[in-house]
């Protein structure tokens, strides 16, 4: 047995002790350095006795005239950034000490878990609502240095953005920024002084870092795909002039929700079960659920059950009127086509066009894909059977019933999509109105149209 | 240190690639060479290098066995203390920890932090993992594996 008091005396002379403030030391003990660059230090610390991790990073006050992470982060409070604890100060040094975010930063997430564009789209919005917060300060903050390492995600899937040292707070009346801070691929023209970086510079960092989830890679690469209508979000975000890039983070979430409706629907749809259970269960007890087991779509105030097929027509063109602001179905007694039903797609649902003309790029039978709102090659001028209505309706609105491509093919390996559609739509009650299997017309799509939203908007309740 | 000795040498490869008409017949050529070790193969490899079998490491370690034997076949991941048990349990010169900490994605021993100066000088002075706890636990510090860590 080595002399332990020996020890303990040598590696006591061994160490600088007086290097950090004081009190910081005798709070927290330093279990890991986890960076050490530039003249700042990251570490891993545990408040002595207890169990509370907490990321401490002390700056050399020779190179840090004026330290930026303790004053901004005292006074943001948001589930999205780690929450301020402790500040020291010595002459030399400022240790600021924040709440330890424990998750994967985002390369090693994407590394290991090969996210969907669905999932990115969920993590880009995410992002969003915490640059919404930062820069709708009073005094807007920039965090300036956007990138993987520094976007983290918790295991219960939030997603954290750390390391504000580099933020700063916009001055309208200064003109440009004097040092280049920030991480080179990340860090858009401006930061490199040509003009006073504002929001916009974190949504140039958002678009690298966008592609970088998509590609693994920062830059551009023309061999690897990435799906148009994100592709067209990075290129707008990343544009050179400021003023080319959307001007917020509220017009990138509203663009990320627009590429692809799937996350919305789904979070929307999950929301609604969500607020059904807790309903059910805390404040209407047995009654509620007794109401919500027994929904009845074909019920009065779901899709209304009384009324003749003319004026079931009359009135189901009138509810897409007054909800959606269209004329497109004034014309009841003309024939649906498939023209017609892309129309509805890009001008009353607002979808992409690209994703509602895009066309199968593989031969073979038809199938459906993430690439192409529909899923067979018909012709514009086709005349649109009440099944295929009725799938353009439940993806609308239900589009995860019907995205499960790959493993609900029929014996046949056709138009699988369109036989969930159905059998769905028959146990909710869309089909109400609308009993001739082919050729229908664009007051039976209305029809359609307007008992999805009904029971959409009743299972929402 | 040098327990790459059975691998080809980097000049070799630098000189293999000068040489090779393309990339990625190159590429194919020389897979083993280039890919990543992961942290099993390499606690196995400096195990067979060392002449010992993993269950005195472990064991020397203080490490529960079962989790051990995970370690060494890669079905569980360790933490930076783990790994640093496993630094006592193969009797590791400072150099060799600081390498199966790198090899385990894990920060390296910074003599600026008090907890890991006192390891780097129990490493140097080839004490057992008992008598480094002591020493940590004298000095009021975390011992090793003693709670929550990363």
């Amino acid at each position: 047995m080595s002399d332990v008091k020996t020890a303990v005396n040598e590696i006591e002379n061994a160490f600088d002790a007086s290097r950090y403030p004081a009190g910081f030391p005798e709070k927290y003990d330093q279990l890991e350095c986890l960076a050490d660059s530039h003249g700042t230090e990251t570490f891993l610390v545990k408040q002595k006795g207890s169990e509370h991790l907490f990321v401490a990073k002390c700056y050399d006050k020779n190179l840090y005239s004026f330290v930026h992470e303790s004053n901004i982060l005292k006074s943001l409070h948001h589930g999205g950034l780690p929450a301020f604890a402790d500040e020291f100060q010595s002459d030399s040094t400022v240790c600021i000490v924040r709440e330890y975010i424990e998750g994967k930063p985002i390369n090693q997430y994407i590394t290991e878990n090969n996210p969907t564009n669905q999932d990115i789209i969920g993590i880009g919005i995410q992002l969003c609502n915490i640059l919404i917060h930062l820069h709708g300060q009073e005094k807007p903050v920039i965090h300036r240095d956007i990138k993987p390492q520094n976007v983290i995600v918790k295991d219960d899937g939030q997603i954290v953005l750390i390391d504000f040292d580099i933020s700063r707070v916009y001055h309208s009346e200064a003109e440009a920024d004097t040092q280049f801070f920030g991480t080179r691929e990340y860090a858009p023209p401006e930061q490199y002084g040509f003009s006073q970086t504002d929001s916009r510079t974190d949504i140039y960092s958002f678009g690298v870092l966008l592609r970088y989830m998509l590609t693994g890679s920062e830059k551009e690469n023309p061999n690897v795909h990435v799906y148009k209508p994100l592709e067209r979000i990075i290129r707008k975000c990343t544009a050179f002039a400021p003023k080319g890039r959307f001007n917020n983070a509220a017009a990138v979430k509203k663009a990320l929700l627009a590429a692809n409706p799937k996350s919305q629907r789904i979070r929307k749809a999950l929301i609604a079960l969500c607020s059904v259970a807790v309903i059910t269960l805390c404040v209407f007890g047995g009654i509620k659920w007794y109401q919500y087991a027994t929904f009845d779509p074909f019920a009065e105030e779901t899709i209304p059950a009384v009324l003749t097929d003319a004026e079931r027509v009359t009135d189901s063109v009138s509810y897409m009127k007054n909800k959606y602001g269209t004329d497109l179905f004034d014309d009841t007694e003309s024939y649906s086509d498939i023209g017609f039903v892309k129309m509805i797609l890009t001008d009353v649902y607002g979808y992409n066009s690209d994703y509602v003309h895009a066309l199968p790029e593989e031969e073979g039978p038809p199938h459906e894909s993430e690439k192409n709102f529909l899923p067979w090659g018909m012709g514009d001028e086709q005349y649109v059977a009440r099944d295929v209505m009725v799938y353009v309706a439940v993806k609308i609105y239900w589009v995860d019933k019907v995205s499960d491509y790959s493993s609900l093919k029929d014996d046949n390996g056709y138009y699988p999509g369109v036989r969930v559609a159905v059998a769905f739509a028959e146990e909710t009650g869309i089909l109400t109105g609308v009993g001739r299997p082919e050729d229908i017309t664009k007051g039976e799509a209305a029809i359609l149209l307007a008992n999805a939203d009904r029971v959409f908007e009743a299972t929402k309740e | 240190m040098n327990e790459q000795t059975n691998q080809i040498r980097t000049s070799t490869l630098f000189r293999r690639l000068f040489k090779t008409s393309s990339i990625k017949e190159y590429m194919e050529k020389n897979a083993d060479e280039m890919r990543l070790q992961s942290f099993s193969e390499y606690i196995t490899g400096l195990c067979k290098k060392k002449g010992e079998v993993p269950e005195r490491i472990i064991r020397r370690a203080n490490i529960e066995r079962s989790f051990g034997h995970q370690l060494f076949k890669g079905t569980k991941k360790p933490s930076r203390d783990t790994v640093l048990q496993l630094a006592f349990g193969f009797e590791a010169d400072v150099d060799t920890a600081q390498k199966l900490l790198k090899h385990a994605g894990m920060s390296a021993l910074y003599p600026r932090v008090k907890r890991d100066t006192a390891i780097l000088y129990c490493l140097h002075n080839h004490f057992t993992i008992v008598e480094t706890q002591n020493v940590l636990h004298e000095m009021e510090l975390p011992l090793i594996g003693g709670g929550k860590s990363k």
